[in-house]
């Protein structure tokens, strides 16, 4: 890569596609192709492998790969631009399709048109970009072209013709799709005599080497040693290292217009990267910002707490740690009367959320307690303000706000027709709105409507698969908040308010929540030596109540004097296990109790 | 108070003795103590070793109580059991000094020669594990006898002069109906004993029915059954004439068992034989459990032991209580607990005991013998709950 091409031998383009659909494995046929890889590193999935990110002592998981490639005699260079996998919403895909002019949209010739893929096409036509539909594994026996190709025109308005067919497995179909690559994804525009213009479109934390930003050149030109300016963090910076990745890491002196590369500066902190960001000079002319791009607002949160309030620092540290390589994680220190001081954490979605909690015990491993996620709800108060609250201990009196409002995501549901009414059914009983239904195929159809995410995050997932035989996939568009006529559900145990099991609900089903949440109560806490009253109230009301029997005989019924030392140690143990349990005044509460709000149990 | 037995009777200062003979004719499948299944052991080696560890380790004790458990104690021939005794009461003059001596006796090995040989080595209260009259729940835990041969152990013991007997049974065994364990209660009654223990069955850990348990095929009965059937023995218990006085253990008046209480009241114990265990000085000394180890450890040279240990203050006060708490009406001398220990338990960090007095579960009384902290009817079957609470933070 020593000689540089020129702005119309350059093409950035990613690939979209539903889950599974082969898009790991096409990446790695077109690097072969490319070259860039060699053929027996039998690894499959090179853009996913960490064995391969070393280099140097870094690790990077490449955001991109330059590919270098000979179409009908002149080298092109493709960049390819990765794009987050597993989402809760499709608008964390945009800031990956910013940096492209064109998109190949990858559909598995067996499985058809999933929500997914039409979320993601949908967001790459509304940018104005070169959509081209790829129809993969058309080599499986249960592979039906003509089926998702009539969907692909139907749902999408995509021209079947323009539709390229290939095996990502074999290779086969893969050359025409590099050609199609170049003929039809526009180039990028720039000019290297402008001012320094780049889009910061993904950046990584490195042990080593700190945090590594992952840039789409647009205008000017960047070279090492330079010193650069983020206009919206206004930090400023020095070039230490630039580089492209191919995929593995490869330093350069400079990146010019439509160029796609990293760099290297003394960042400490991936937060102190914004995605989405503009790159420009520190000093002279600045370019402006470049538009379009949005801060993702975490829509899921739920506190998490330490086992043993001692740990209270280390899980601080832990979180620090996985922020430093996830930038979209919040937390705030928070305390509980039942849990003591822990955090209250903020995440995109409900996805994101147990990622970031299966990576914090597997890597801390420290005992969490995690209350019920909730989603964010604006309150309107009295006089007009608008403030947003992430826990439902915040919500003020109801005297002294207006309305709540709460957020609603249009959802797109995609089903057999013959789950159409299972799913009707779920999604108004979950409060939905309907808003339109459309036929995709004669087996094939698509739901939309308006849900409140609060809903979405009891269950529904588990209930849209199970009411479609595993064959429902769903995604849902950017959450807009709305009002409803919510309540505070308050859960009192023992005659003490558990404020980590208070919920806000619709006022509707409020009663129905407050017992099915007592129900689930009485099933997780032990019986105690007196009876626990458990009681559920609205607005000083109690709504329900239920109790958990005195626990009537608990002795020792055989201890003399040889065995003093076994049964002391027996109810050492004993002791120790109520240790793991936090305690709601006299009551002991095991950690999963916190999660019974979640319990539907219609 | 009303106390189990007059407080003159057993002394502070002076010890009980305690026999291990470890070997059962088959395994139990409740049972966690230091037995094994005798498959043809030298037992008149053992009878050696047993004179021997006591010889070299407490010639001339005298003791105030003498207990010899197992185990199995009458799966000994009765010329060995008479060997045993005799021996003891040589080295160790208990035929004179003890106030009370006991010997275990399981029912399928009980039989008049057996008896006789226990009466003339100087043994004067005989405890038989029943367990239980029913066939079925028998054969459940494996017991290596029927109802039948209970009766027929009664019979031989009182032939032999024994006046002092108790029998061992247990309760609660899943799926049981009440009505069952009235029925067996009434029948053990009716053998005329001075003294009942009446055991819950307990899920020991490790054991093959604590196992069956966890493997979910089989399920302790609800605690509330467990109090009715708790209620429902002292009730008849006490119709028969029979007084509680510890949480398991019943008796006419004046025959509680001396050698338990002084356990309870943690008064000195010499444990002798494999695994046993002896308290003394605020030391606490076990042997080693396995029997042909620790006879090989005694024929070499050894004296027998596995560990001794010093627990520190707070844990002595504490075992103090979770012994002392078992008896009913006599509970624990506070002033006691603090000679004995160095530690007053009214002075606890976080003061746990006062927080259980105000919840009803325990109280403190006072008397012409000091203060004496004791359950209420309400904590008693819930000890274990005030027990955990009294635990000392720290390990002991």
């Amino acid at each position: 890569m020593s000689k540089k091409l020129p702005l119309h031998r350059i093409r950035n383009f990613s690939i979209i596609a539903h889950i599974d659909h082969g898009k790991s494995t096409l990446a790695d046929r077109l690097m072969e192709h490319a070259g860039a890889v060699d053929k027996n590193r039998s690894r499959d999935q090179l853009l996913d492998s960490m064995d391969l990110e070393r280099e140097r002592g870094i690790t990077i998981k490449a955001a991109s790969v330059a590919l270098e490639v000979d179409v009908r005699g002149e080298m092109h260079l493709l960049n390819l631009i990765d794009t987050p996998g597993h989402v809760d919403f499709s608008y964390e895909v945009e800031k990956s399709l910013q940096a492209c002019e064109g998109a190949l949209l990858l559909i598995d010739a067996a499985q058809g048109i999933q929500a997914q893929t039409v979320a993601n096409a949908t967001l790459a036509m509304d940018q104005d970009m070169e959509v081209i539909p790829v129809l993969n594994k058309i080599d499986l026996p249960h592979a039906r072209p003509e089926e998702v190709l009539e969907q692909l025109e139907h749902v999408l308005l995509l021209e079947s013709e323009s539709c390229i067919s290939c095996s990502a497995k074999t290779g086969k179909g893969v050359e025409e799709l590099i050609e199609a690559v170049v003929d039809r994804v526009p180039a990028p525009t720039g000019d290297q005599d402008n001012p320094l213009r780049a889009l910061i479109f993904d950046a990584k934390y490195d042990e080593y080497r700190g945090v590594i930003v992952n840039l789409r050149m647009v205008d000017g030109v960047i070279r090492k040693g330079d010193m650069v300016h983020m206009l919206g963090a206004k930090a400023d910076y020095e070039v230490l290292e630039l580089g492209k990745f191919t995929p593995d890491p490869k330093p350069c002196d400079s990146l010019e217009p439509g160029e796609v590369g990293y760099l290297i500066s003394n960042i400490k902190k991936l937060g102190d990267v914004h995605i989405g960001d503009t790159l420009t000079v520190q000093k002279g002319e600045r370019a402006s910002r470049l538009p379009g791009y949005r801060e993702p607002q975490p829509m899921v949160w739920c506190g998490l707490y330490p086992v043993r309030s001692g740990d209270f620092e280390n899980l601080r540290s832990a979180l620090n740690t996985l922020k430093l390589n996830d930038s979209s994680l919040v937390f705030e220190p928070e305390s509980s009367d039942a849990l003591g001081f822990g955090f209250r954490c903020g995440f995109l979605g409900l996805l994101h959320m147990e990622i970031v909690q299966e990576r914090l015990e597997r890597e801390s491993g420290l005992d969490i307690v995690q209350t019920a996620p909730t989603v964010p709800y604006e309150i309107l108060m009295q006089g007009g303000n608008l403030h947003t609250i992430h826990s439902p201990g915040e919500l003020p009196e109801s005297n002294l706000y207006e309305e709540i409002r709460e957020p609603v995501v249009t959802t797109h549901l995609l089903i057999p027709v013959e789950a159409i009414g299972a799913i009707m059914h779920l999604c108004s009983e979950r409060r939905g709105r309907f808003l339109r239904q459309e036929h995709l195929s004669p087996t094939r159809v698509m739901l939309t409507w308006d849900l409140p995410l609060s809903e979405i995050i009891f269950d529904f997932y588990d209930k849209l698969k199970s009411g479609t035989r595993g064959y429902g996939t769903m995604n849902m568009d950017e959450p807009r908040f709305e009002a409803a006529d919510l309540v505070k559900l308050r859960i009192l145990v023992g005659g003490n308010e558990a404020d980590a099991l208070s919920i806000i609900c619709h006022k509707e089903v409020a009663e129905r929540r407050g017992r099915s949440v007592l129900r689930k109560l009485q099933k997780e806490i032990p019986r105690h030596q007196f009876e626990v009253a458990l009681q559920a109230s609205i607005g000083g009301k109690i709504v329900a109540r239920e109790s958990i029997r005195a626990l009537s005989k608990n002795v020792t019924a055989k201890c003399y004097g040889g065995d003093i030392t076994r049964k002391r140690k027996l109810l050492e143990q004993q002791k120790k296990g109520k240790k793991r349990m936090k305690s709601i005044g006299n009551v002991e509460v095991p950690q999963k109790a916190f999660l019974a709000v979640l319990s539907t149990d219609e | 108070m009303e106390l189990a037995t007059p407080p003159g009777v057993l002394l502070e200062s002076l010890p009980s003795l305690y026999v291990h003979l470890p070997f059962c004719k088959s395994r139990c499948r409740y049972c966690d103590f230091n037995a094994w299944v005798w498959k043809g052991q030298d037992l008149g080696r053992l009878v050696d070793a047993l004179l021997q560890e006591a010889e070299l380790r407490v010639p001339g004790l005298r003791p105030q109580t003498f207990f010899l458990g197992g185990g199995t104690p009458s799966l000994l021939p009765p010329e060995e059991l008479l060997r045993l005794l005799q021996g003891l009461d040589a080295i160790l003059d208990f035929r004179d000094s003890s106030l009370e001596s006991s010997m275990e006796a399981n029912p399928e090995s009980f039989d008049e020669a057996t008896a006789e040989a226990a009466v003339a080595g100087g043994l004067n209260r005989i405890s038989i594990g029943a367990q239980s009259f029913r066939p079925p729940v028998l054969a459940a835990y494996d017991r290596p006898h029927g109802p039948e041969d209970i009766e027929k152990a009664v019979a031989s013991a009182r032939g032999a002069g024994f006046e002092n007997l108790n029998l061992d049974l247990i309760f609660a065994f899943p799926g049981q109906d009440p009505l069952e364990w009235e029925a067996d209660l009434n029948r053990a009654l009716r053998l005329g004993p001075q003294h009942l223990s009446c055991y819950e069955l307990t899920f020991e850990p490790g054991t093959p029915l604590t196992r069956k348990r966890d493997a979910g095929r089989m399920e302790e009965e609800d605690s509330d059954l467990c109090l009715h059937l708790f209620d429902r023995t002292l009730e008849i218990c006490s119709e028969a004439g029979l007084d509680r006085y510890e949480i398991s253990n019943f008796s006419l008046p004046g025959m509680a068992c001396l050698h338990n209480l002084a356990g309870w009241r943690r008064l000195p114990l010499v444990g002798i034989g494999p695994g046993a265990c002896g308290w003394g000085d605020g030391v606490h000394r076990k042997n080693i459990s396995d029997p042909a180890a620790w006879q090989a450890d005694l024929e070499g040279g050894g004296d027998g032991l596995e560990e001794s240990s010093t627990p520190n203050s707070q844990t002595s006060a504490f075992e103090h209580l979770m012994m002392g708490l078992r008896l009913e009406k006599e509970g624990v001398r506070l002033s006691r607990v603090k000679e004995s220990t160095g530690v007053n338990v009214e002075d606890l960090p976080g003061d746990p005991l006062a927080l259980l007095v105000a919840e009803g579960l325990l109280e403190i009384l006072s008397g012409p013998e000091g203060r004496v902290l004791r359950a209420t009817p309400a904590g008693f079957p819930l000890l274990d709950h005030s027990l955990q609470r009294l635990l000392p933070e720290g390990r002991g």
